[in-house]
């Protein structure tokens, strides 16, 4: 199978290396992603989720490891290079978007992700106009009607909506979610979460999300992985998957690593 | 109404320079210092080539690409090299005082007498009007240039950087790079400020420059006080009104009778006072909210 979207290799990641408070976060993980895998990931505080998402997005540099995405080797490219392989949904839905820009310029931003921006083509552009609002009419939320509304006045779960349609209109090679959905309400995150896992299927987008919510990761994507102390420590696909429970899991969890895992939403279901 | 036409001539003069402190203060969120090195830096450019006989309109646009380049300097200080954008900016001023000395080769030069100037180009008018035509007409091109710039595909990510870096570095856009533009376009404008003046006064001098940034941001500040929430064309047309009224106070201070050596005295106070009046202001609203609302539980307990 040469069909591999992300190949992580050895990856170590240290916090403060060197000194009396260095932390080892990753300790040689490896992963690989197939094409068109959608792979939740979990995990307790600390088992380096976020460290790995940063890794993989170039927010972090590599202290040892390799990291391609298509094949391509990026483990020392910046976030913007290898920015044309990724598209990426953070937990603060300010975070994806520019606030006083509108809502056609930031999508007009992220058509562009990938490619040589020119000085002489105008930023938005009239004939990508019906397009955009096309895609924004599949969103549900009434937004293709906003195109020149300023995008620091719409509510998060808007915001949320928006970025991950920035992350997926240029069908990256790999879509992080960040806890995508962890600082909307119920009812919003449920609405972004279908919303997701729409766009993912539609696309066949390779996806790697994050998320504390147990139930979503169970309910979405058809691989599902745990972490612990900076290592794979449960790696599940297919069928098997499907036939995973919250229980299963949190057993599964403390087997593997002794330790209990807490899951915010099971106490509110 | 000698006043009112003089503080026009130099308030659009101020709200060219005050246009490109805008960009790296409001875009970037940078009070850039750089400003009052590549102010003389336009002034000195263009006096020492107007006295060695070249075009003045060529000399006025050369000074543009010098200002280009202190920009470029300071901008790649702060991006490339990490240094806090307020030190790079007194860095790149500090050595831009010898730059500016070591082109007119003496701290002063005057451009009266038989010197051709963009002034004493536009024959036919007074000095005052052909000023305020030549400052009209450039800002209109200005204006015009900055905003068709800021909506092209690389304006576009510039204005993303300054208002959301980890968006625009998701998005493939070079920070760096895109700050660095502001940052040249800024100085290159404030330079080009800085050579009219030289004409418009008839001299360069090397210590010109000393109170640029109060002034431009003092117009700035005045803008955004008077008129709110603008798209960024209209909001650079209030600037040129910020900066005429600004020079209007100052003219009428002048006259009466405030010593020209404590001017500058002045100008600081000003923008003190215009930066904290908005947070003033929301305190006096906040203050009389409270006293509304203590209002309403003693009329309760009176129930």
């Amino acid at each position: 199978m040469t069909n591999q979207a992300l190949e992580i290799k050895r990856l170590h990641q240290y916090f403060n290396r060197g000194t009396s408070n260095e932390r080892h976060i990753l300790r040689g993980l490896d992963l690989t992603l197939d094409s068109g895998e959608f792979v939740a990931v979990i995990g307790g505080n600390g088992a380096g989720k976020s460290t790995l998402m940063n890794s993989i997005a170039g927010n972090l540099p590599v202290d040892e490891g390799q990291i391609l995405i298509n094949q391509e080797d990026v483990t020392y490219e910046s976030v913007a290079q290898r920015a044309r392989l990724i598209g990426r949904v953070f937990q603060d839905p300010q975070m994806g978007t520019a606030p006083l820009l509108t809502v056609e310029e930031n999508l007009s931003l992220a058509m562009l992700r990938g490619q040589r921006r020119k000085i002489l083509t105008p930023g938005v552009k009239r004939r990508q106009r019906a397009f955009l609002q096309e895609k924004l009419a599949l969103l549900n939320l009434g937004l293709e009607d906003r195109l020149g509304a300023e995008i620091g006045l719409l509510s998060g779960g808007q915001r949320q909506a928006i970025t991950l349609l920035m992350a997926t209109l240029q069908n990256p090679a790999i879509l992080l979610l960040d806890e995508h959905t962890a600082a909307l309400d119920p009812e919003t995150s449920q609405i972004v979460m279908n919303l997701t896992a729409k766009l993912v299927a539609e696309q066949h987008l390779t996806t790697l999300m994050i998320t504390h919510n147990m139930a979503a990761a169970l309910q979405f994507g058809n691989r599902l992985i745990m972490l612990d102390h900076g290592k794979i420590a449960v790696d599940i696909r297919g069928a098997e998957k499907e036939k995973l429970t919250v229980p299963d899991l949190l057993a599964l969890f403390k087997q593997r690593s002794g330790q209990e895992l807490t899951d915010d939403a099971m106490l509110l279901s | 109404m000698d006043l009112l036409i003089s503080s026009l001539s130099l308030g659009l003069l101020w709200s060219i320079m005050a246009i490109g402190v805008y960009l790296t203060f409001r875009i970037l969120d940078i009070a850039d210092m750089t400003a009052e090195g590549s102010f003389p830096l336009g002034a000195a450019v263009t006096a020492r080539q107007i006295v060695a006989g070249v075009n003045p309109w060529l000399a006025t646009l050369s000074d543009l690409l010098a200002g280009c380049l202190a920009g470029f300097v300071s901008g790649f200080l702060h991006t490339k090299l990490k240094i806090p954008a307020l030190l790079t900016g007194i860095l790149t001023l500090t050595g831009l005082y010898s730059v500016n000395l070591l082109i007119m080769g003496q701290s002063n030069i005057s451009l009266l007498g038989r010197v051709s100037t963009v002034i004493t180009q536009l024959s036919g008018l007074s000095p005052t009007f052909a000023a305020i035509l030549i400052g009209a007409l450039v800002l209109a091109v200005v204006i015009f240039l900055l905003v068709t710039f800021f909506n092209t595909e690389i304006g576009l990510a510039a204005r993303a950087v300054g208002d959301n870096e980890q968006m625009s570095a998701a998005n493939g856009i070079n920070a760096d790079n895109m700050k660095i533009i502001i940052y040249m376009i800024s100085n290159g404008l404030i330079a080009l400020a800085g050579s009219l003046m030289a004409q418009i006064n008839g001299y360069a001098d090397s210590s010109m420059g000393i109170g640029t940034i109060v002034i431009a941001l003092a117009a700035i500040i005045i803008a955004e006080v008077l008129v709110q929430n603008l798209s960024f064309g209209w909001r650079l047309i209030t600037i040129i009104g910020g900066a005429i009224i600004y020079r209007l106070i100052i003219a009428l201070v002048l006259q009466w009778g405030v010593d020209p050596n404590n001017l500058r005295l002045f100008y600081a106070l000003m923008l003190t006072v215009f930066l904290a009046a908005p947070l003033l202001q929301q305190r006096f609203a906040q203050q009389r909210r409270r006293q509304k609302n203590m209002a309403s539980f003693k009329e309760e307990q009176h129930d």
